[in-house]
């Protein structure tokens, strides 16, 4: 078999063991150092590069960003934020038709600004939001629906954990990737609550009303919430102007929320070694699938496949856009079943040099930001789509005695608000990129 | 597999053994977790100490070292919390609908996977570190040993065996004896 074929032949057999219940990073080692094995037909390489590559793929310092934005998120938890956050959307929201479905969107998104990452964002706000939505009377699909959806704003809006993988695989400049996910970020939000908005006219049964809250004391919550601002600003800006790498406003803000945790008073020990308990799951199951994604792709280059795919590609004369179409459609099937980070770590080296190789009238740099945006939300869909849908099932067991089946049914209008978004900014590069030129 | 009498088992969550596993394994995690705090504590010191150059303070010298021996420590350190709860991402979609008994010698299968892997990957560890020590290698700026920054990878690595082995021994238990594994929630971001 020549490598090439190896290298092909490697993602159905990768595909398969997972989908036989195979950890996801485990069988991309394990086919990594079979494959490598392969086409060299010995094991020395790999015995000698096993040496040193576990160590410098789990001690690096680009990476490092990654278990410190999950620490801010889990202290952003224990510190009680997200509660502050709904209490003053609602406020100020409550009172329309759908409003407090809709804050529950808002204080999401504001959450996002200081956590990463999907699952604990829709957890946190689950936790205050679902017994209000119950209070005032919005249907259990409703409730569910919208708060597992608005979990998905915790990628999307930075600081992203997702977008940290990617521009280290695709070697994007992460500043410039938080910068455009901004303005996507807030789309969704906004199509989020344009589905809440429409959802409670077609069903009026599905929303109620919350008495309209005065002025000053919508005030006071807006205030309250003045240090989920100072810790976003403090970040981005501190990332955005070169204040800070990327690792130190982590840093800065892990110990922005921890100090806020403190201060809460609910940083107990038990809520402290948690905290870290929590961080450390996330983090050892991303790192052994970066290691196993790194085994495969050292066997991947190996093998030549990115190269002569992206020449096959170009080679072609297909129209870029219907490529790019069936690619986000791939990653839309594909997020049905897998889980995002995963999937970029399989797919993004050899997407990447394929997608980089077609031309869509952008420049190298403006394809690769403006590509990593798109796919990130093409595989954040996968969180709130039936049937693995994390957000969903987290969410739906928060809620008891709401039926899966009505959870499925109440998130569907905001998966179609997503897909809508997708072509959007597939259509407009502009859309995303604009910010990233108005700032570099 | 079966020890004593009422059915007590080596490999079970409640027995001597798992009680010792989990709590190892625990208090590994919590190392790395303190290590990360570590981390956060000593960048901010330095950041202030940058910030503040004008008034004789300065930042602290290879900070970025340091974060890179950190994270090699706490990340290995993770990984054994990690598999004995069940924490890597799998897609379970078409497994779901497979036999219960067919489920349960998968995870034998992946067990004993994992635990060669893991044996793979610290036992490759183990002669970096020797070679480190070797050559007298250290980090550019501070000159700290990474023979030691290696060793302290090290002890996580050969904690994820340890537990890899127990993890086995627990899912073999369950295999041989029909029952199946609690279900476990797992980590996503």
């Amino acid at each position: 078999m020549t490598p090439l074929l190896l290298g092909i032949l490697a993602f159905p057999v990768v595909l398969g063991l997972i989908f036989l219940r195979v950890p996801i990073g485990l069988a991309m080692l394990v086919v990594g150092l079979a494959g490598s094995w392969m086409v060299t037909g010995t094991l020395n390489p790999a015995i000698a590069q096993f040496k040193n590559i576990t160590y410098s793929t789990f001690a690096s310092y680009s990476l490092s960003v990654v278990p410190l934005f999950l620490l801010m998120g889990q202290f952003a938890t224990v510190g009680g934020l997200s509660a502050g956050l709904f209490k003053a959307a609602s406020s100020w929201l409550g009172h329309r038709k759908g409003g407090v479905a809709m804050a529950a969107v808002g204080a999401s998104a504001g959450f996002g600004a200081i956590c990463g990452s999907s699952l604990a964002t829709a957890a946190t706000m689950g936790q205050v939001s679902l017994p209000e939505l119950k209070k005032y009377g919005y249907s259990d699909a409703l409730a569910t629906g919208a708060v597992a959806a608005g979990g998905t704003l915790g990628i999307l809006i930075p600081p992203s954990i997702i977008l940290v993988i990617y521009a280290v695989l695709a070697e994007q400049n992460i500043a410039k990737l938080f910068m455009a996910a901004f303005i996507p970020g807030i789309l969704a939000a906004i199509g989020y609550m344009i589905v809440i908005a429409v959802y409670v006219r077609v069903w009026p049964e599905g929303g109620g009303l919350r008495p309209r809250v005065p002025y000053a004391e919508r005030l006071r919550n807006l205030v309250e919430i003045w240090p989920v601002l100072a810790i976003f600003l403090l970040v981005i800006g501190g990332i955005y102007t070169g204040l800070f790498t990327p690792t130190e406003a982590a840093a800065v803000g892990a110990a922005g929320t921890g100090i806020i945790a403190l201060a809460s008073g609910r940083l107990t020990w038990d809520k402290f070694v948690a905290a870290l308990l929590a961080t450390a799951s996330s983090t050892g199951m991303i790192f052994l699938i970066v290691l196993g994604a790194t085994a495969l792709n050292s066997f991947l280059a190996l093998s030549h496949l990115p190269q002569e795919a992206a020449v096959w590609v170009s080679s072609q004369g297909f129209n870029p856009w219907i490529v790019l179409s069936i690619v986000l459609l791939l990653y839309l099937v594909m997020g049905c079943v897998m889980d995002s980070l995963s999937m970029i770590l399989l797919t993004v080296p050899i997407v990447f040099p394929m997608m980089s190789a077609l031309d869509f009238g952008l420049t190298p740099d403006e394809f690769g930001i403006w590509f990593g945006i798109i796919i990130l939300i093409a595989v954040e869909v996968g969180l709130i789509t039936p049937p693995v849908g994390m957000n969903l099932f987290i969410i739906n067991s928060m809620s008891p005695g709401t039926r899966m089946s009505e959870t499925y049914r109440g998130v569907l209008p905001f998966v179609v608000s997503d897909i809508a978004r997708t072509a959007i900014l597939v259509a407009f590069p502009p859309i995303t990129l604009w910010l990233v030129w108005m700032l570099y | 597999m079966v020890a004593g009498q009422g059915g007590c088992l080596v490999f079970e969550d409640s027995s001597v053994l798992g009680r010792m596993a989990s709590g190892f394994a625990k208090a590994m995690a919590v190392l790395g977790g303190l290590a990360l705090i570590a981390m956060v504590v000593m960048v901010v010191v330095s950041i202030i100490g940058r910030a503040l150059i004008w008034a004789g303070l300065r930042p602290i010298p290879g900070d970025y070292e340091l974060v890179s021996v950190g994270m090699g420590f706490a990340i290995f350190a993770f990984l054994p919390w990690v598999h004995l709860e069940r924490g890597h991402a799998m897609v379970t979609l078409l497994t779901d609908s497979f036999p219960k008994a067919v489920n349960t010698w998968i995870l034998v299968v992946t067990d004993l996977m994992m635990l060669l892997t893991s044996a793979f990957i610290a036992w490759r560890l183990y002669d970096g570190t020797l070679d480190k020590f070797r050559y007298g290698e250290t980090t550019l700026l501070l000159g700290f040993p990474m023979g030691w920054a290696y060793a302290l990878a090290l002890v996580g690595a050969i904690a994820f065996v340890l537990v890899a082995v127990f993890v086995l021994g627990r899912s073999l238990t369950h295999a041989v004896t029909g029952r199946s594994e609690p279900g476990r929630m797992r980590a996503e971001l």
